[in-house]
C-alpha cells in the first residue's frame, strides 16, 4: 500500500510538468481596463481576478475565505471590522504587501473617479493599526462587509505611484489600464487590448497552486459562431457563453463539455408606476398603478413555457429579486402561477380589458431577450390587454427608460454582493438620489416599510432577525406585484473535454481551478 | 490641369465635411455611452457629470465642430472603452486590415484574370462552364456564408486551418505583419478568399467579356491571318486591350475591399480596423467611430480622386468641358 502510494505520487510529480499546458480562452468581451478599480463590470472584475487578489476572496461554492487577510473579527458591537494581513505576501514586481497598501487600495477605491467607490460608502474610515493589521469602521453596523468587499483587489502604493497611477483613470487610461501589479496567481506577460491577453503563473504565489498552466491565452470573439467553429476545431480551450440554441450540437460532440449552471442574474418584468407618468414618458400611461393590473400580468406570463421552449429547458423559474444561490434567498415566496383565466379575471375587474402597453425590451442585452420578450407579449394579448412590444439595442434601451417611455419593461439583475440586500436597494427603495437608492427603480415603485426596513437589515448583525426582515421585505414585493420575477439566466460554458474546471454562479472564470488533462 | 486638380480637391474636401456632418448626426441614434462606461451601482449623478465631461450634453453641431477642430489637428480623441487614443488604435489595427485587403487584392486580381482569359479562350469548354456557373456563387451568396462555410468545411471538418486570428505576426516597427510567420501566413488564406471572392468573380466575369468582345475585332482574324501563334495573339493583343476598363474596376474596387472587410473580420475575429468599428457600435464608442468612418471617406475619396485625375491623364476631352 505504501508503495502504491509513493509510486502514485511519483507518477503525478513526473506526469504534472508533461501535462502542464498552454491555456487558450475565448469570451465575447474583452476586459475594457486592467485598472481593479476603474471599472465595475463582471467581464473587467472577473479576469482581475486571476490577476489581483483582495483581502477576502471567493471559493467555489461562493464563501468567503481568506486571502490576503488570513483573519478578520468584527470590532465591539459593529463599529468596524478588523483585518489581519497575511504576511509574506509579494507583489509580482517584489514588493511586499502590507497595511500601507490597503490604505492606498482603499483611497484609490474610493475615490470620485473609481467606479467601485460605492463599496465603500458603509466606510467612514480606514486605520491602520500595525504593519499588519487594518481596521475599517463603519457608519453603521455592517453585518455582510466582509463579503461585499470579494473584488476589492489591492494594489501596490509604490508601484502606482511610481508610474503615475495613483489615481484610477478611465476616461484617459494611465498606467494602470494597460499594465498589472497584483499578488495574484498569474502575471500579465502581454496585454493588447481587444486582441489577447497573456498570463502566466506567478512564481511567487503565496498559495498552493491547484492548475496545471503554464500559460494561458485570452482572445475576445464577439461573433457566438466563430467562437463555436474555434472551440470546435480545437483552437481555443474554452469559450464563455454557449449560445443557447447550440447546447444540443455541442453535446453530441465527444471532443468538446457543456457546462451548465445557474447565473445569479434575474430576469424580470418591470412596471411604471408614477402617478402622472403619462405626462412624464412617451407612450405612458397610468394603468400599472392599479395592482391589480401588475398581478394580472403575473398570473398570464407562462414562465415555465417560456423556460421550455425559449431556453430549451436550460433555466430555472425565479420567485423573487434574486436566486437561491444568493445569501438571505427567502424561503417565504413563491413564483407566480400561470392563471390565465384569473388573469382574465382581474382585467375586468380593474376595467383595462383592451389597453395599450407600452412594452420596452432590449435585443442585445440578456439571453434570447427579444424572444422572451414576445412571448411575453402574446401571452399578455391572449389575456385582454394589447401588448405593444418594442425592442432595441441595449445603448439605446436604458436612455428609454431613464426618459419613463414605457408602461412595463425587461431587466436582469446581478446583485454584485451575492446579497438579497442589493436589489432591494436598487429596484425596490424609492428613488432617492441624495441616498443614492432605488438608482435602477425606473417604474418608481414604492413602499414606506420596504424603505424602514432597509437600512436595518444593512445594519443587522444577527442572522436570523436578518432574514426575519429580508423574508417580509420579499413579501411586501411578491404581493404587491413590485416586479414579476420570471427566472433564473442559465450560464452556460464550453470547454474541451481534458480540461476541468469550476463555475461560479457570479460568471467569473477563475483559472487557478483549471486543470488541462 | 492645375485648376481642375484644385477644383476637384476642392469637392472632395466638400464631400468630406458632409460625411462627416452626416455620420456624426446619427450617432446620436446609436444610443447612449454612458451605461456602458458606469458600473451597475452609478448614480444618477455620475451619469450627468460622465455626460458633461464627454460633451454630450451639448448641441450636435457643437459637438462636431469640437470633433473637426481636434480632427484637423490629428487628435481624434480618447477611446470611450479603452481609454487610449483613437489614433494609436487605428494606427495599431491598420495594419492587419490593409495586410488583408492586399492579400485578397492580389488574390482577386491574378485568379479573376487568368481565369477570365482562360473562360473567354474556351469558352465552350467543359471546365470553362463549369468555373462560370460556380462563380454565380460567388456573386450571389452573401461573405459572412462564405466565411462560415469555409470555417466549417477548412477548420472544423478538415482541420487544416485556423478558425479565427491572425496567428504569429512579428512586429517591424510599428507595423505588425503576418506574412513572415506559418501560422501568420495560414490564417490569411481563409479571410483573404472570402474577402475577395466577389471581386475575383467580378473581374473574371468582366474580363471574360471584354476578352470575347475583342476576339472578334477584325485586328485579331488579320493576327490570325498572318500566323501568329495563338497565345501571342491572346496575351499580346487581345488581353492588353481588354485590361483599360479592368483597370479602372479593380481601382474603385480597391476601396470597397477595405470598407467590406468589416464582416470577413467579424466572422474571422481577424483584428483590423472593421472588427474594431463593429465592436465601437456596440460600445458606443463615438470617437472610434467617427475616426473611422472619416478615415474610410478620406480614402474613397482619395480614390476616386486619383482616378479623376488619370482619366484627365488618359482622355484630354475630359479636362472640363470648353475649355
Amino acid at each position: 500500500m505504501h508503495t502504491y502510494l509513493c509510486s502514485a505520487a511519483l507518477v503525478a510529480v513526473l506526469a504534472a510538468p508533461a501535462f502542464a499546458a498552454d491555456f487558450k480562452f475565448a469570451v465575447t468581451t474583452d476586459p475594457q481596463t486592467m485598472d481593479p478599480h476603474a471599472v465595475n463590470s463582471a467581464p473587467v472584475l472577473g479576469f482581475l481576478n486571476n490577476v489581483y487578489e483582495g483581502l477576502v476572496r471567493r471559493g467555489k461554492d461562493m464563501s468567503i475565505e481568506p486571502s490576503l487577510a488570513a483573519s478578520w473579527e468584527p470590532i465591539g458591537n459593529g463599529e468596524g471590522w478588523r483585518f489581519n494581513l497575511r504576511r509574506g505576501v509579494t507583489f509580482h514586481d517584489g514588493a511586499e504587501f502590507n497595511a500601507d497598501d490597503v490604505i492606498f487600495s482603499y483611497e484609490r477605491a474610493s475615490h470620485e473617479a473609481a467606479d467601485v467607490r460605492s463599496w465603500f460608502a458603509p466606510v467612514s474610515s480606514v486605520v491602520k493599526v500595525d504593519d499588519f493589521t487594518v481596521d475599517i469602521m463603519t457608519s453603521a453596523p455592517n453585518p455582510i462587509f466582509p463579503d461585499s468587499i470579494a473584488n476589492w483587489m489591492m494594489m501596490d502604493s509604490g508601484w502606482a505611484e511610481a508610474n503615475g497611477a495613483a489615481r484610477p483613470d478611465k476616461e484617459s487610461g494611465n498606467y494602470a489600464t494597460l499594465n498589472a501589479n497584483g499578488t495574484g496567481t498569474f502575471r500579465i506577460t502581454a496585454r493588447e487590448p481587444d486582441l489577447r491577453t497573456v498570463l502566466e503563473p506567478f512564481g511567487g504565489w503565496w498559495d498552493t497552486a491547484e492548475h496545471n498552466i503554464t500559460r494561458a491565452e485570452l482572445t475576445p470573439i464577439q461573433n457566438s459562431a466563430t467562437a463555436m467553429s474555434a472551440l470546435i476545431s480545437g483552437d481555443v480551450d474554452f469559450i464563455n457563453p454557449v449560445p443557447i440554441q447550440d447546447i444540443t450540437r455541442l453535446q453530441q460532440n465527444p471532443d468538446v463539455n457543456v457546462i451548465q449552471g445557474v447565473e445569479a442574474r434575474v430576469i424580470m418584468l418591470g412596471f411604471d408606476q408614477q402617478a402622472g407618468a403619462a405626462e412624464s414618458g412617451q407612450g405612458a400611461s397610468d394603468l400599472f398603478l392599479d395592482a391589480r393590473a401588475r398581478e394580472a400580468v403575473a398570473k398570464a406570463v407562462n414562465v415555465p413555457a417560456i423556460l421550455q421552449t425559449i431556453m430549451r429547458g436550460n433555466a430555472a423559474v425565479a420567485s423573487q429579486l434574486v436566486s437561491p444561490a444568493m445569501r438571505g434567498f427567502s424561503e417565504a415566496v413563491t413564483p407566480y402561477a400561470h392563471d390565465p383565466e384569473g388573469a382574465r379575471a382581474l382585467i375586468e375587474e380593474a376595467g383595462i380589458a383592451g389597453s395599450t402597453v407600452n412594452f420596452k425590451c432590449p435585443n442585445n442585452r440578456y439571453l434570447n431577450d427579444e424572444s422572451v420578450c414576445q412571448a411575453v407579449t402574446s401571452m399578455l394579448a391572449q389575456v385582454g390587454l394589447e401588448p405593444v412590444l418594442n425592442a432595441m439595442p441595449v445603448q439605446n434601451y436604458w436612455p428609454e427608460l431613464r426618459a419613463d417611455n414605457f408602461d412595463m419593461y425587461l431587466l436582469g439583475w446581478s446583485p454584485g454582493t451575492l446579497d438579497a440586500e442589493h436589489p432591494i436597494r436598487f429596484l425596490g427603495s424609492t428613488p432617492n438620489g441624495e441616498k443614492k437608492l432605488g438608482s435602477w427603480n425606473f417604474g418608481g415603485y414604492s413602499n414606506a416599510r420596504v424603505d424602514e426596513l432597509l437600512p436595518r437589515i444593512q445594519s443587522e448583525i444577527d442572522d436570523g432577525k436578518r432574514q426575519k426582515m429580508l423574508d417580509e421585505v420579499a413579501t411586501i414585493i411578491s404581493d404587491e406585484v413590485a416586479y414579476v420575477p420570471m427566472y433564473v439566466q442559465p450560464l452556460v460554458w464550453g470547454a474541451r473535454s481534458n480540461i476541468a474546471l469550476t463555475q461560479r454562479p457570479d460568471n467569473f472564470f477563475i483559472l487557478r481551478w483549471v486543470t488541462v488533462n | 490641369m492645375l485648376s481642375f486638380m484644385l477644383r476637384r480637391v476642392g469637392q472632395s474636401i466638400l464631400v468630406l465635411l458632409v460625411v462627416g456632418l452626416v455620420a456624426f448626426s446619427m450617432f446620436r441614434f446609436v444610443g447612449d455611452p454612458i451605461d456602458n462606461m458606469l458600473g451597475q451601482e452609478r448614480t444618477l449623478e455620475d451619469i450627468e457629470r460622465l455626460e458633461q465631461q464627454l460633451g454630450l450634453d451639448r448641441p450636435f453641431p457643437v459637438q462636431y465642430l469640437r470633433f473637426l477642430e481636434g480632427a484637423i489637428q490629428g487628435n481624434f480623441g480618447v477611446s470611450y472603452r479603452q481609454g487610449r487614443e483613437v489614433s494609436e488604435i487605428l494606427l495599431e489595427r491598420a495594419p492587419a486590415t490593409l495586410e488583408l485587403a492586399a492579400v485578397s487584392a492580389v488574390l482577386a486580381i491574378l485568379l479573376g484574370i487568368a481565369l477570365g482569359v482562360y473562360t473567354a479562350i474556351r469558352r465552350d469548354g467543359f471546365v470553362a462552364n463549369f468555373i462560370m456557373s460556380t462563380s454565380l456563387i460567388g456573386v450571389s451568396l452573401p461573405t459572412f456564408l462564405i466565411g462560415i462555410l469555409l470555417i466549417y468545411l477548412f477548420s472544423v471538418e478538415l482541420n487544416w486551418l485556423p478558425s479565427f486570428g491572425r496567428g504569429e505576426v512579428v512586429d517591424l516597427g510599428g507595423w505588425t505583419t503576418g506574412l513572415l510567420t506559418a501560422s501568420g501566413l495560414k490564417s490569411l488564406i481563409l479571410p483573404s478568399i472570402t474577402l475577395g471572392l466577389y471581386q475575383m468573380t467580378l473581374i473574371m466575369r468582366l474580363v471574360r467579356s471584354e476578352m470575347l468582345e475583342v476576339l472578334r475585332q477584325d485586328y485579331i482574324r488579320f493576327a490570325r491571318a498572318r500566323g501568329l501563334a495563338d497565345r501571342t495573339i491572346h496575351f499580346r493583343h487581345a488581353l492588353k486591350n481588354t485590361l483599360v476598363p479592368v483597370v479602372t474596376i479593380i481601382g474603385l474596387q480597391l476601396g470597397a475591399i477595405i470598407a467590406f472587410a468589416i464582416i470577413t473580420e467579424t466572422v474571422f475575429q481577424w483584428p483590423g480596423m472593421g472588427l474594431l468599428f463593429i465592436n465601437a457600435i456596440q460600445f458606443v464608442d463615438i470617437p472610434v467611430m467617427a475616426a473611422y468612418l472619416m478615415l474610410i471617406s478620406v480614402m474613397f475619396v482619395a480614390i476616386n480622386l486619383i482616378v479623376d485625375i488619370l482619366y484627365a491623364f488618359i482622355d484630354p476631352r475630359l479636362r472640363v468641358a470648353g475649355k
